[in-house]
């Protein structure tokens, strides 16, 4: 059963008081327990459509459907992990990870029981009570998946999330995120500029392509888990994608 | 501190003190106009033992305190509704900067014809004068606020007063700061200023009683005292603050 729908989105983006169509009308379905990860070029507006899904934009047409109900705001059914966290400098770790359960009015005792198990499942219990610039940038986005996941979401968005971090942080956080879909079967979409990141991550691969971006294709990746970005057997897919990729970013260099 | 910048300290302040006496022995000006070191000492050793500058200082602490209290909780409020909401912005934010430029002993007057010679009229100068600072400068902090802290909250749930108090006003702190410290010493002049026109109570007051008896070494005692809590608070208060926040925040 789809999970979470995108309706024809539509999306301009003001470029120098230029009106630029970014998004030109995303159609995807997402199954429940899916990992999709959003592949293209840069500037396609994968960024932008996992904000509209998230609620956090408004698309000039088209509507997102969660469990077949259009989404009307922002709202903890749909949490966002940013690229650079957006962690809070003025709360501690664990202070971070309960925050949106403070805000739901969760009390203290169960707040701390359930932030107490995902601290534990991202490794964090030794640095709940650091502040967040004590932590690597690694550390910070572990902390951000914990403050998204003790939220409970039924789709968990992640926008680039392991960008800025170097390739062994990276490459253990890969391995980490599969086994923390498989332990909670969330549904995740996850958006990369990184092709064999997405091979690695996702059952399903779109690929939007450039600008006003549509999903030109999906691809289903069935490999079993836990990948690691070397296996061999992931090599045929990304060179699916790359091909299907290449000519959307030459027409983007085109067009600069 | 370490003992070479102590060290420093102690040569400076001892070189006034013997320049000061040399000038007084010098006799280039009149006692009258001209006190030593040592009387000013002494007009301040006679405000202390008959208790007069302790209830000085605890008055215009007292109206401080209430006053920048006011101002702060005042400020904050403005500038938060200022950065969030672009009428609010529009309207009482364009007369803001100007208000700020108004001196606060400016507000005496309207003090008191409104209030009287009452507590209420010096701590209203008070306000006036440290409010605006501590707006626009929330104000700023709220603008500069990393947009994804704001999503991010608004994301898990939070909004209306709780997205203020939980998210706009810690993330803005280390600007409102600066607010507070500039605010401070804006208030502190305040009172002084209001002090010295309303001649009612405080160091204000006790400064100006010493200019009417031309007692000179009790004015420049009441400057000296006017000046030390204001080290010592920037220092004990304001300075600490700021340290902790900076660093609580990661930005040192």
């Amino acid at each position: 059963m789809a999970k979470l729908e995108a309706k024809n989105i539509v999306k301009y983006f003001d470029h120098d008081g230029q009106q630029l169509r970014a998004l030109g009308g995303i159609n995807l379905v997402v199954e429940e327990g899916d990992f999709i990860c959003l592949v293209g070029p840069s500037g396609c507006g994968k960024s932008t459509f996992l904000r509209i899904v998230a609620g956090l934009q408004k698309p000039e047409e088209g509507q997102i459907l969660l469990d077949n109900r259009p989404i009307v705001s922002t709202g903890p059914d749909r949490i966002l992990v940013f690229q650079e966290g957006a962690l809070f400098p003025w709360l501690k770790v664990r202070d971070n990870v309960e925050f949106g359960l403070k805000i739901a009015g969760i009390p203290e005792s169960e707040r701390h029981e359930i932030s107490k198990r995902y601290l534990d499942m991202m490794d964090l219990t030794k640095f709940a009570n650091s502040y967040t610039y004590q932590l690597s940038t690694g550390m910070r986005q572990r902390v951000a998946i914990a403050r998204a996941l003790v939220m409970d979401p039924e789709v968990l968005l992640m926008d680039e999330p392991f960008a800025a971090l170097d390739a062994q942080t990276r490459d253990t956080l890969l391995v980490e995120m599969q086994m923390i879909w498989q332990k909670t079967k969330k549904t995740i979409v996850f958006v990369t500029h990184s092709v064999s990141e997405a091979t690695v991550l996702g059952n399903k691969v779109a690929i939007f392509t450039h600008r006003p971006s549509t999903i030109k294709k999906i691809v289903n990746i069935e490999n079993k888990r836990p990948r690691l970005s070397e296996d061999d057997s992931l090599m045929k897919y990304q060179q699916e994608i790359l091909a299907e990729l290449r000519p959307e970013v030459k027409l983007k260099e085109d067009a600069e | 501190m370490k003992p070479s910048v102590l060290a420093k300290k102690i040569a400076f302040f001892v070189g006034i003190v013997l320049v000061w006496q040399a000038l007084d022995s010098a006799n280039v000006w009149p006692d009258k106009i001209f006190p030593s070191p040592l009387e000013v000492g002494e007009s301040l050793w006679y405000g202390a033992s008959n208790g007069t500058l302790f209830y000085g200082i605890g008055t215009s602490l007292w109206r401080l305190a209430i006053g920048l209290s006011i101002a702060i909780a005042g400020g904050i409020t403005l500038g938060v509704f200022m950065a969030r909401v672009e009428t609010v912005n529009q309207t009482i934010g364009s007369i803001v900067l100007g208000l700020q430029s108004i001196p606060s002993v400016a507000w005496s007057p309207l003090a008191i014809v409104w209030f009287g010679l009452t507590d209420a009229g010096v701590i209203f100068v008070t306000v006036a004068g440290a409010i605006f600072s501590v707006t626009i400068n929330t104000y700023t902090g709220v603008k500069n606020i990393n947009p994804d802290y704001i999503a991010a909250a608004q994301n898990m749930g939070a909004k209306g007063g709780q997205l203020i108090t939980k998210v706009l006003v810690p993330a803005a702190f280390p600007y409102m700061i600066s607010g507070f410290k500039q605010g401070w010493a804006f208030a502190w002049r305040g009172v002084i200023g209001a002090e010295l026109l309303f001649s009612f109570l405080g160091l204000g007051f006790l400064l100006n009683v010493g200019r009417q008896l031309s007692d000179v070494s009790q004015v420049i005692a009441m400057m000296l005292v006017i000046m030390i809590i204001g080290i010592v608070i920037d220092g004990l208060i304001f300075k600490r603050l700021e340290d902790k926040v900076m660093s609580r925040w990661g930005l040192r």
